[in-house]
């Protein structure tokens, strides 16, 4: 009998681990540099389908993928209104004009065609849209088209758009939030059998890029589509790697395994320091959507018929609001990379400008305001009370967001050098998100990320939208009648929207602390890598490895998956 | 032995079935709700989450989720992902390799070469080299893990560049490449997270093999076979560490879970795509089905291994098999 | 049994381990009990454009934070909270552990069967998902309420390590000669079983204190720890985690906290438990200076002195 012992497995176990040291690197097919993208993502994208991307599938993640594989009629050009038809890139559609003020028609580009080669018709268009605008199927998408009535074919490469009512914004509706699919592919499916289906394990678009595999939990590839019409993309092969924990994605990009991360990398700001020295990084600050408050809820939170005991008050909301040091604080977060926005604006707002800039502190006029309003530290505890009841008020966050976290110790310490008491109260996100849907709250720490049209706004700040995003109950009608003019209007919204963000700033429904600039990092090796606000990698395809610069891995040998790639001829 | 090993199967799927209803009555029972967690922060209306749970069944009484749950269950079918918008069963095969390969690793060494340098610390009780392993394995121990791993990527993946800083393969490496290329592809990859999790486990394997060599040593039969004149080294390695065993066996049934929860934060730290990494996300997504099938997975792991210590147990001792 | 603890206590201190183990101790719990009297609000924020991020130097020893707090008052007042969540916590899983491994390992027969299938059952599920379960049922997690849910999910399994030693106990010839005596459950239980339990119980429970403290800074790296403005020492860790690299002190001191304090808790168990453990002294006492043990060390006639004190004290009647 042979007997096992530690000590003979141990030596085992060392035999196997001796060969880890680095393996040889395999000879590389002498080919001209085809380019890679290696980009890291932070969850899987296991759904990068249209119309499918709903609940806990819409995440950035599925978009990423998504915006490669499936073009729209046409996209805004980043930083200019969305209320100008003229500010639009066609794509899917070459062409578009107007019937009268409710109907839109594309003439579609007769040159798009599917990944497997079939092309882009009007039949596609109308089916994606009938899905998209059913919520039972598609409430994201479905929200923003309800002042769609129909989608239309005549004939194979003309779509008809008709909506119930006039408003500056149609064109941007058509376009922006729904990505045609093949009818001829799908259109047998139903929206269940769709999910579980083949094509979405491996689908088929019509964009710059065409599925290759994915690797579960690990990779995702992507190859360059050699027919695509709008041009052939200068970067052959586009590799997603998958890191949930933040650190990896960093420790990926440092070590020179991935070319890029997704995902804005600034705060922390210590990461500036690391990335910043780096000659084969570049940073590339981009606008975008995220905009940081704290929401003040106007209704007691346990009984919402009455109002709020403290923040019903206005002067006590001014008031809080000029006890922090807003300016201090982006600062100490993000460094340069964000601004204080005026009212609910965040950078890829056309409008966010035009309310000129954000106050700056002032302690001893919040003192002053809350004396007005009978707050007095009547027992010498350092805490203003009024009538026997203390100023003292609750801040809800996510307990996961580092940010939030470091941002609502400043925010605690700032208030209670007035007189203001505030008991910090991290969540588990679900738990938190809750609460802040209920309207079970005090002050909430809120983010949120905006479509890039003004529009949006009135769901979160009028009174109509009370019941529904609208969680804090902010209700003020001259507000609700500027946005209404503004959204409608055949004249210049500017005015109407500058009028607005001023009055929604005096409200003070909110402290506005960041609109922060996404601050993102590519390899330097890359020409005309340009970043867009709204889909950050959507331009991939126009990017392409500066000559002589090439890496091992922008070397595509034939053979390998992407086959498209022994044909790059550029 | 067949009526009793007949007995313990009964027992071990009686587990299950408790360990099934206690984890869905408590998942059920804590606040949050997968579909509140839309779109990272998207604000999202409250009639559209209406619409989603209803195609998710979740608005169907407790009771009835809970039965569809068991029936599926039984026919293999574990329900759809929320978040991923996939079968269970599918996520779990994808997931269940990468776990095995990293627990498996870290098991081999912490039972090697974890018990070898118990034994010696035990021989050398009281002494130097004693007291040495022992601050050394306890300063690991105490170190948190994501810390280490922090530390390591960092130093060994970032600075140094000498092995990856994270993931299981390349996903530059074709996918025709030689099998014996992908498979030191992935051991580059493996020795981080597995080097992470053997510094902060090793130790208890050292102490539990040290204690339990100290008892048997004191045994009759230890001191008569010294007694013998058989020299100190003979008489443990021939007698000594059999006997020392039982404890040691104990622990291995108790080792899987704790590895389990252990390699939640070196997955993560290491974007190591395993079932550690899975259920932490499900877990903070309210992502039910996937909670309920990776705990279930784990459910038969350890009834699998507790099954094979109580099996040990009477073979090494024929006294247990008459207690059960 | 009280005077077989003082002497085990005297024993523990006679070791060298267990002496430089409870220096170790007393310092740590001299420092966090003391130390608030003496440093700066571990919560104010002096300048967070100017003083953040300050490497270790004259006016703050161990640095300053992200908020431009003091590390070194923070690991302090930390401390405070680790030490008191980590040793309440592990004590209530061993006591828990040892009464379910006794009352299974002992009775035998259906309460063995139903205790050790629930453990099975709880054993299942990995204890951090439990606790990840559990704690999001509250709004913020009272700290009292983290240490009852910490210790009563950290006892599965010490219960069965306790019963694994009480059935190979109870097949010892002393306990079945005591059985045939006729001497009762509670008899076999406090005066045969629980002392000869209590090796591996006072392994797991030490090896606890440190599981605990390691847990609560794994559950503030998923958010779910003690939350902030109350500092920890996890917490601190994954506040400071951002920062690794560019300000390591950040980490590094509540990580060094953390370090020696679990390695201090160990050498006084590790010490308790060659004192407590008859035969482990009943080696040194029988086995005639075996060559890895040297017969002139004081540390060995201490053991002696204790494992016969312990002898000497379990053949006296119950008081």
């Amino acid at each position: 009998m042979s007997r096992w012992t530690p000590r003979l497995a141990l030596v085992c176990s060392l035999a196997v681990a001796a060969p880890l040291a680095r393996p040889a690197v395999a000879p590389l097919a002498a080919q001209r540099p085809a380019g890679t993208v290696v980009l890291v993502l932070p969850q899987t994208p296991a759904l990068p389908i249209p119309t499918l991307m709903e609940g806990p599938a819409a995440h950035t993640a599925n978009f990423d993928v998504a915006d490669q594989l499936f073009l729209r009629l046409a996209v805004p050009l980043p930083g200019r209104s969305t209320a100008d038809e003229r500010a639009f890139e066609p794509q899917l559609a070459r062409s578009w004009s107007r019937r009268d003020s409710l109907t839109l028609v594309f003439d579609l580009d007769p040159r798009a065609r599917w990944h497997d080669g079939v092309p882009v018709t009007a039949r596609d268009v109308v089916f994606t849209f009938d899905r998209a605008r059913d919520p039972r199927v598609a409430p994201r998408l479905a929200r923003p088209l309800h002042w769609l009535e129909g989608v239309t074919a005549e004939g194979e490469r003309r779509v008809v758009f008709r909506f119930s009512r006039a408003y500056a914004e149609q064109l941007y509706d058509a376009t922006f939030h729904v990505q045609p699919l093949p009818a001829h592919l799908v259109a047998r499916l139903s929206p269940e059998e769709l999910q579980r289906s083949a094509f979405a394990q491996a689908p088929v678009g019509n964009g710059p890029y065409r599925w290759v595999r994915a690797v579960a939990g690990q990779t995702v590839e992507l190859a360059a589509n050699p027919d695509f019409f709008l041009g052939r993309p200068g970067i052959q092969r586009l590799l997603f790697r998958i890191a949930t924990s933040p650190d990896a994605r960093l420790n990926l990009l440092l070590s020179g395994e991935a070319d890029a991360v997704a995902e804005n990398l600034i705060p922390p700001l210590a990461n500036l320091e690391r990335l910043a020295p780096r000659r084969d990084l570049r940073l590339v600050p981009v606008p975008s959507n995220s905009l940081g408050y704290l929401l003040f809820n106007q209704r007691d939170r346990a009984d919402h018929a009455r109002p709020h005991p403290i923040l019903a008050d206005v002067a006590v909301r001014r008031a809080l609001v000029l006890a922090l040091d807003r300016q201090a604080m982006a600062r100490a977060a993000f460094g340069s990379y964000a601004e204080v926005p005026v009212g609910p604006s965040s950078q890829v707002l056309w409008t966010r400008h035009l309310a000129g800039r954000a106050k700056g502190p002032d302690p001893a006029l919040a003192r002053r305001l809350l004396a007005e309003r009978g707050w007095r530290d009547g027992d010498g505890d350092g805490i203003l009370d009024r009538g026997g009841q203390p100023l003292a008020l609750t801040l809800q966050f996510p307990a996961q967001s580092g940010l939030r976290r470091q941002m609502a110790l400043q925010v605690q310490a700032q208030l209670r050098a007035v007189g203001v008491r505030l008991d910090l109260v991290p969540l588990d996100g679900p738990v938190w998100i809750e609460r802040r849907s209920a309207g079970d709250f005090d002050i909430d720490f809120s983010s949120a990320s905006q479509d890039p049209s003004p529009a949006g706004l009135l769901q979160s700040w009028s009174c109509g939208g009370i019941g529904g995003t609208n969680v804090a109950a902010y209700c003020d009608p001259r507000v609700d009648s500027l946005m209404t003019r503004a959204i409608v209007t055949r004249g210049d919204p500017a005015p109407l929207w500058r009028e607005a963000l001023r009055q929604i700033e005096a409200d003070a429904p909110a402290a506005f602390l960041y609109a922060p600039t996404f601050v993102y990092a590519v390899h330097a090796r890359y020409e005309h890598a340009t970043l867009r606000p709204d889909s950050p990698w959507a331009n991939v395809w126009r990017w392409s490895v500066r000559p002589g610069a090439a890496l091992p891995r922008d070397r595509v040998s034939a053979g390998a998956a992407a086959s498209s790639a022994a044909e790059a001829g550029r | 032995m067949a009526r009793w090993l007949a007995g313990r199967l009964a027992q071990g799927v009686l587990t299950f079935a408790v360990a099934t209803v206690l984890l869905f009555c408590l998942m059920r029972a804590t606040p949050g709700d997968p579909l509140a967690r839309l779109a990272g922060e998207r604000q999202i209306d409250p009639a559209d989450v209406a619409h989603l749970r209803a195609r998710y069944g979740l608005d169907q009484p407790l009771g009835r989720q809970f039965a569809t749950f068991v029936t599926g269950a039984l026919r293999g079918d574990l329900g759809v992902s929320i978040t991923y918008g996939r079968p269970v069963t599918a996520l779990l095969r994808e997931r269940l390799p990468a776990t095995l390969l990293l627990v498996g690793t870290v098991l081999l060494v912490d039972f090697t070469l974890g018990l070898w340098l118990g034994v010696r610390q035990a021989l050398a009780r009281g002494r130097a080299l004693d007291a040495t392993l022992s601050t050394l394995s306890l300063a690991g121990y105490a170190a948190p893990s994501f810390w280490i791993g922090l530390v390591l990527a960092w130093l060994v993946g970032v600075e140094w560049r000498l092995l990856p800083a994270a993931g299981m393969a390349d996903p530059l490496l074709a996918a025709d490449a030689p099998w014996a290329t992908r498979a030191l592809d992935v051991a580059r990859h493996l020795v981080l997270p597995a080097l992470t999790l053997v510094v902060v486990s090793l130790a208890a394997a050292m102490r539990y093999q040290r204690a339990a060599l100290l008892e048997v040593l004191a045994q009759p039969f230890m001191q008569t076979a010294r007694a013998k004149g058989l020299p100190a080294r003979a008489v443990v390695w021939r007698h000594g560490w059999r006997n020392a065993l039982f404890p040691v066996l104990t622990l291995f049934g108790l080792w899987l879970p704790l590895l389990a929860s252990g390699s939640v934060f070196v997955e993560a730290v290491f974007a190591w795509p395993g079932l550690g990494s899975l259920a932490a996300e499900a877990v903070a997504g309210r992502d039910y089905p996937v909670i309920m099938g990776t705990s279930l997975l784990v459910t038969v792991l350890v009834v699998a291994s507790a099954l094979l210590v109580d099996l040990a147990y009477a073979w090494l001792d024929p006294r247990v098999r008459h207690w059960t | 049994m009280r005077g077989s603890w003082r002497a085990a206590l005297a024993a523990a201190w006679g070791r060298p381990g267990g002496r430089l183990g409870t220096l170790l101790l007393l310092g740590i719990v001299a420092a966090v009990a003391l130390g608030p009297f003496l440093l700066p609000d571990p919560a104010a924020q002096p300048d967070i454009l100017g003083g953040a991020n300050l490497a270790p130097g004259a006016g703050h020893l161990f640095g300053t934070d992200q908020l431009s707090r003091d590390v070194l008052a923070r690991v302090v007042a930390g401390g405070r909270v680790s030490l008191a969540v980590g040793g309440l916590a592990a004590l209530l899983s061993a006591t828990l552990g040892l009464l379910v491994g006794l009352a299974a390992g002992y009775r035998g027969g259906a309460v063995d069967a139903v205790l050790m299938r629930l453990v099975d059952a709880a054993l299942v599920v990995p204890r951090l998902f439990l606790l990840l379960l559990l704690l999001a049922a509250w709004e913020r997690v009272p700290l009292a309420a983290l240490v009852v849910v910490i210790g009563a999910t950290g006892w599965f399994a010490t219960s069965r390590l306790v019963r694994a030693e009480v059935l190979r106990l109870k097949a010892e010839p002393f306990v079945l000669a005591a059985e045939a005596l006729g001497a009762g459950g509670r008899r076999i239980i406090f005066r045969h079983l629980l002392p000869n339990a209590l090796g591996p119980l006072v392994v797991a429970a030490t090896l606890g204190v440190g599981e605990v403290i390691l847990l609560e800074a794994g559950l503030s790296f998923l958010g779910l720890g003690i939350q902030p403005p109350t500092p920890s020492w996890g917490g601190m860790i994954y506040d400071a985690k951002d920062v690794l690299v560019t300000a390591p002190w950040g980490s590094v001191f509540p990580g060094l906290a953390i370090v020696l304090t679990v390695l201090a808790v160990h050498l006084v168990g590790d010490a308790l438990h060659a004192a407590l453990d008859p035969r482990e002294a009943a080696i040194v006492a029988a086995v005639p200076a075996p060559a890895s043990i040297p017969a002139a060390e004081p540390v060995t006639r201490l053991d002696l002195e204790a494992g016969l004190a312990r002898m000497s004290d379990s053949r006296e009647p119950a008081a």
